[in-house]
């Protein structure tokens, strides 16, 4: 068989490694994403302060350890059953949601984005950030480099740092904010609510706007109909923070909502011996292989899925309808498998 | 003329260093404008087999992060050494092993174990990840674990050093401003090993926080402790703290927001083992004489390990237990 090895892969955080296997006629027979790399986090952790899981688990992804830093702090407080003051609450859900923004830019204009934004037929010397600019000119470029510090800013006034930040203990932060602190993120956030908008115009225009996109995420080829999974508040709708992790299926039933506590009771871990990185699986559906459809237990935790499992965003804008494509531009097929199992 | 040549690697690592790279915000813009990105998988589609093909120190300086894991991180600091004229330890990671250095307090099958047949898991067939698997289509390979996490330093030659995790931008928008002004003709390089992008003293001598008692009667744990004030030495208000003896170059972010200081500088100047100047820095405030007393205030650290070596095992003296320093590389 033909094969074609993709290594590394580029423009995302952590390691990963793509065999595909052609055959005869020329067409994929097979594709294995394999993950060559295993920190040990679940080793190493182990012996720890409870209280240092906040600052120990951000290693783990340094474009999200926000994400990192919020989930342990929240498991923190669980074992010592408190629940952080209302202020604390909102500075670790305004904390993330700055690096949620951040976080969302620096895929669409930096990661993923350059791949629609300068189109698959660019020299691969071009399709980044840097070849981005050049095409946008310097006032666009200018505006994304200003989210993105935006967003940071915010995250280092709550979190103390701008990447791995330090505040979330358990039962609340170490650090309460000043009413100019305030101000100045209230400023930056009305700025990044209207960089928001032009950030889905510059979608609207780049992507859905080329009918050559269109065909492709609307097409087979980036559809998988899986279970979808997203966390969702008391309203169902999309929440960041708290909430319960609300699943449907590939047609948009519930199949079920757990809490966090739960997380046992619905989800496995599978081990394949071709990488170091676990394959989360339905527990209640089963693992039935590298397949879509309800009758396979694999789903998928991504932006789309959020939108799939819920009423929409608790926010004033309306949800996209996008039910059973893959968000557009997060989404190689591999998008599919979540990162809970990352090394 | 063309421009010289800039790359940037991540071997085992989170990606916090490119982060922090990108939030040096404009200032990437002097990137762009003074060297030619030729490979850095964070932003670029540059594979590997590209990178061998280059020539010999064809890349000026390679920002080199992450530790050394597997046998492919300890090839590509070979390769980038090879291809680089100048390599730079970037980050906690490739200068000390960081936090994923604490794995080398434990052998590498206890690190299998735990991920592969945790509660959370379903292995009933005891699969472990192998080096190479037979797939109905081919062989698929995957790069062994080494059996303790290793520095850059302890496998190549490395010119400079830029520490933290990740370095903060600040600095490295001047270590950034340096290159470009060698580049330009306008500076000499720094004396090779030179640590660049940091301070010449300790997160102590930064922080702004007050420091009068310099004795210590208990060590607690945050939960613990009523509400810290903001004024004063987080150390004397009972709380561990890294700060004497780690090195200086943040502004003493985390003391400022009233998180002790966990070490991510790594070692003072001047200081051999982080951990143990820590170890020796704590003795020293210890305000007991008796063994037994002493012993009691030690009891509020739970972690000595983890606590006095959060970021340096693997560069320490010590470097790893000794069933994993046992074990076949």
């Amino acid at each position: 068989m033909q094969r074609i090895t993709i290594d590394p892969l580029t423009r995302l955080e952590g390691h990963g490694k793509i065999e595909i296997f052609l055959d005869d006629a020329g067409d994929v027979a097979n594709a294995y994403l394999q993950v060559p790399e295993l920190r040990g986090f679940e080793r190493f952790c182990v012996g720890r302060p409870v209280e240092e899981m906040p600052v120990l688990t951000n290693r783990i992804c340094g474009v999200c350890p926000e994400a990192h830093h919020m989930a342990a702090a929240k498991a923190a407080d669980a074992v010592y059953g408190v629940t952080p003051p209302p202020a604390a609450k909102k500075l670790r859900e305004l904390l993330y949601s700055a690096f949620f923004f951040a976080d969302h830019t620096t895929h669409f204009f930096i990661l993923g984005g350059p791949d629609f934004i300068m189109g698959p037929d660019t020299p691969v010397a071009e399709r980044n950030i840097l070849g981005v600019i050049r095409k946008v000119g310097l006032e666009i470029g200018g505006k994304v480099i200003q989210a993105r510090k935006y967003g940071h800013t915010t995250v280092e006034i709550i979190g103390g740092r701008k990447v791995h930040p330090c505040t979330a203990v358990p039962g609340g932060m170490t650090k309460a904010i000043s009413e100019d602190e305030r101000k100045e993120i209230e400023k930056m956030g009305r700025w990044a609510v209207e960089f928001g908008q032009f950030a889905l115009q510059v979608f609207h225009d780049m992507v859905l706007g080329n009918p050559e996109y269109l065909a492709l995420i609307l097409g087979d080829a980036y559809t998988h109909k899986t279970y979808y999974m997203g966390l969702v508040d008391a309203n169902n709708k999309v929440n960041f923070y708290d909430g319960k992790v609300r699943i449907v299926g590939p047609d948009g039933t519930l199949h079920g909502m757990y809490a966090p506590n739960d997380y046992t009771d619905w989800i496995a871990e599978r081990v394949e011996p071709w990488s170091y990185l676990k394959f989360p699986y339905l527990k209640k559906v089963g693992w039935k292989g590298f397949a879509d459809g309800a009758e396979s237990g694999v789903y998928m935790a991504t932006p789309l899925s959020r939108l799939n499992v819920s009423d929409g965003m608790a926010t004033r804008w309306p949800r996209p309808n996008m039910r059973s494509s893959s968000p557009p531009w997060a989404s190689r097929p591999i998008a599919a498998w979540p990162s809970t199992g990352r090394a | 003329m063309s421009k010289p040549k800039f790359a940037m690697y991540w071997a085992s690592a989170c990606g916090g260093c490119e982060i922090a790279v990108l939030n040096i915000d404009e200032k990437i813009l002097d990137l762009d404008a003074n060297f030619e990105v030729a490979f850095w998988p964070a932003a670029m589609d540059v594979k590997y087999k590209e990178v061998e093909a280059m020539d010999d120190e064809s890349i000026l300086v390679t920002l080199f992060n992450g530790s050394i894991r597997t046998d492919e991180n300890e090839h590509m600091a070979h390769l980038l050494r090879r291809k680089s004229k100048l390599l730079v330890a970037f980050g906690s990671c490739a200068n000390e092993g960081c936090i994923p250095g604490l794995a080398n307090l434990s052998p590498r099958e206890g690190i299998f174990e735990c991920a592969y047949t945790s509660p959370s898991t379903e292995n009933p067939d005891h699969l472990r990840p192998r080096s190479a698997w037979q797939a109905p289509e081919g062989t698929l390979t995957l790069t062994p674990l080494q059996s303790v996490v290793r520095t850059l330093d302890q496998v190549v030659e490395v010119d400079y050093h830029v520490p933290g995790c990740p370095p903060e931008s600040h600095q490295i928008a001047a270590v950034l401003d340096v290159l470009i002004a060698v580049v330009k003709g306008e500076a000499e390089l720094p004396p090779k090993g030179a640590v660049l992008g940091a301070g010449d003293s300790t997160v102590c001598d930064e922080c702004t926080r007050k420091r009068d008692i310099k004795r210590i009667s208990k060590l607690s744990r945050i939960q613990e402790l009523p509400m810290l004030n903001t004024e004063d030495c987080l150390l004397e208000q009972g709380l561990m703290c890294s700060g004497p003896a780690t090195r200086s170059g943040c502004n003493s972010r985390c003391p400022n927001v009233g998180a002790p200081c966990i070490g991510c500088y790594g070692a003072a100047p001047g200081v051999l083992d982080q951990g143990a100047r820590l170890m020796t820095a704590i003795a020293s405030v210890v305000d007991e004489k008796e063994p037994a007393a002493i012993d009691k205030v030690l009891d509020g650290l739970p972690d000595p390990a983890g606590t006095f070596y959060r970021f340096s095992l693997a560069h320490s003296l010590l470097r790893a237990n000794r069933a994993a320093l046992a074990e076949k590389p």
